[in-house]
């Protein structure tokens, strides 16, 4: 290992945001998520850390974190994974036919679930605005990024860095 | 084999006569994954032949023991509260008028999982009497090295402290450690954790002034649930008290024990010279 | 018992309405704080309110603590249900004078753990 020294170059906090690659490890963002999963999809419902590759269709939602850091958390995955979460979120309340707006509102609630705990382990105190669904906002390269299989079934959340990309776009 | 329809509603009847809890259609799999242990520690390999068997041939025992695999909820906190209300408002005061004003009471949370009984408890006496939490250590003891490796540690899941955590508690008494919550240092350092098999001979310990044994005679047949409460006994004050789960009795297994009502609450005491 | 849900995603709404219905409560939803609001000030005032934090038009902790301005309500009850969840948020919220505090992801466990604990669980508990 070798051995830092203070080299006497130093920076004010405000001049580099802190990266989000150095204050959340995948390992967190996983279990954050398998948390949500087994908690709101079900108790056997598990996350298998493997890039899966997304389809043409995939839909994402995300919420912002305002802080110390600043960014997004986003969800993305297949419509049809999206329509999948859904309907199990809902279980027996799931209506016959899952309307477009309940997979907008389901995908974008747990995009919501992950966010604030993800927002928990962040620097705060920080708000949380409200989800967002769409077309995923590039990713800059301030970016942690975990691809999980669910079902078989790709998804990825990315913890975006403001510093990295605009976010607006 | 998987649960039939003629066995989960015989299941079903059987817990609500017997606790008044309601199981629904679509259960099933709380059934299954409830009465598995059981149906395995009897040599039978599947949950509808062990239910089948039982129907035909009813036995108390049985019957018994499918009702506390039901009833019993996994340890969350306050969520069975009256021992724990039963501790601060009867136990703790007689023990403490019982005893010298410098003498240590000692409390063991047998089968302590990942810990929460144990915090349960420091909790509950620094929150509702600080003046006493000197003089108060607490055992907490598991079979398995991972629970207690995790009592130690204090590091309890979000899902976890969701579970029959009062919010106040959860804030006045932990910190966040990334995604998971820490218990203050000053409980951790009133519980004691180490390894102890409750089905072997025990560990020199205690003496006990109180004990919480609850929902784990449940999983041992009649005679080891007689050897380990002989065993409790032998490591309790004569003036201790022993809560057991709510689902649970010594009455029908060792009658060595007078069980007494505290609050909403039953506590089992030693009887004296059995 | 009744119950008022307060989350502006409808799904949620029907996931904690549906845990409460189970359990017997008599529910009615609402998508954010100023919409519960309207709720009681039309007379019908429960002994539980579940709400979310973050909300449109009015969020949570001005729910929180529009109900606690009126002493007509103090029978209600407020378990905060969000995915806010750093230490220093529980604790405003508790200040502001929810009684309870849930985490999302929460299971329907969860929700019956912190009813029982509120006294607000129906003596008859369903599995």
């Amino acid at each position: 290992m070798t051995e830092l020294h203070d080299t006497g170059e130093r920076r004010r906090t405000s001049d580099t945001p802190p990266s989000i690659t150095d204050l959340i490890d995948e390992e967190t963002v996983r279990s954050i998520v398998q948390e949500a999963w087994s908690a709101l999809i079900g108790e056997d419902e598990l996350l298998v850390p493997l890039p899966g590759g997304l389809p043409e269709n995939a839909v994402s939602s995300w919420v912002h974190v305002a802080g110390p850091w600043n960014g997004i958390v986003v969800l993305t995955c297949g419509r049809s994974t999206a329509e999948q979460l859904s309907r199990e979120l809902l279980k027996e309340h799931a209506p016959p036919v899952i309307e477009d707006e309940d997979i907008e509102d389901a995908l974008g609630e747990l995009a919501n679930v992950v966010g604030g705990n993800v927002k928990a382990v962040l620097p705060g105190p920080s708000a949380l605005g409200l989800p967002e669904v769409g077309s995923a906002p590039v990713a800059g390269s301030d970016t942690r990024r975990v691809d999980l299989l669910w079902r078989g079934q790709s998804l990825t959340i990315s913890v975006q860095g403001s510093a990295g990309a605009p976010l607006d776009q | 084999m998987t649960l039939t329809a003629t066995s989960f509603d015989w299941v079903r009847a059987l817990v609500h006569r017997e606790s008044a809890i309601v199981l629904q259609p679509g259960k099933e799999y709380l059934v299954e994954a409830r009465l598995l242990p059981i149906a395995r520690q009897r040599g039978i390999a599947d949950v509808s032949t062990f239910v089948e068997s039982v129907r035909s041939r009813p036995d108390t025992d049985s019957m018994r023991c499918i009702v506390e695999a039901l009833t019993t909820n996994e340890t969350s906190w306050f969520r069975d509260g009256d021992p724990f209300t039963a501790l601060t408002s009867t136990v703790m005061p007689a023990l403490l008028a019982a005893r010298g004003p410098n003498e240590r009471l000692q409390i063991w949370s047998a089968a302590c999982s990942s810990g929460q009984e144990a915090y349960t408890i420091a909790m509950l006496l620094v929150d509702s009497m600080p003046s006493a939490t000197t003089r108060v250590s607490i055992t907490a003891t598991d079979l398995s090295r991972e629970m207690v490796a995790r009592t130690k540690a204090g590091r309890f899941s979000q899902l976890e402290v969701n579970r029959g955590l009062p919010a106040p508690m959860l804030v006045r008494h932990f910190t966040r450690a990334g995604n998971e919550w820490e218990v203050a240092p000053a409980l951790r350092r009133m519980v004691t954790a180490t390894e102890c098999n409750l089905a072997a001979p025990l560990p020199r310990m205690g003496p006990f002034d109180v004990v919480y044994l609850r929902n784990v005679l449940i999983y041992f047949d009649l005679p080891t649930k007689q050897v380990i409460l002989r065993r409790v006994r032998e490591l309790m004050r004569p003036d201790g008290w022993l809560f057991l789960g709510a689902a649970e009795t010594t009455l029908g297994v060792d009658d060595s024990w007078e069980r007494v009502v505290v609050g909403r609450s039953s506590a089992y005491r030693p009887i004296k010279g059995k | 018992m009744r119950a008022l849900v307060i989350d502006d995603s409808r799904v949620m709404r029907r996931i904690v309405a549906g845990i409460l219905e189970d359990l017997g409560y008599e529910v009615q939803q609402a998508g954010h704080g100023r919409e519960g609001l309207d709720v009681l000030n039309g007379g019908w005032v429960p002994e539980l309110a579940c709400v979310d934090w973050n909300m449109p038009v009015m969020d949570g902790l001005q729910f929180v603590s529009a109900v606690r301005s009126n002493p007509a309500w103090r029978q209600v009850t407020i378990m905060m249900v969000t995915s806010e969840s750093e230490h220093g948020q529980i604790v405003r919220a508790l200040a502001a004078g929810a009684h309870e505090y849930v985490i999302k992801p929460f299971t329907a466990d969860a929700i019956r753990d912190k009813l029982a604990l509120l006294g607000l669980l129906p003596e008859e508990v369903v599995l």
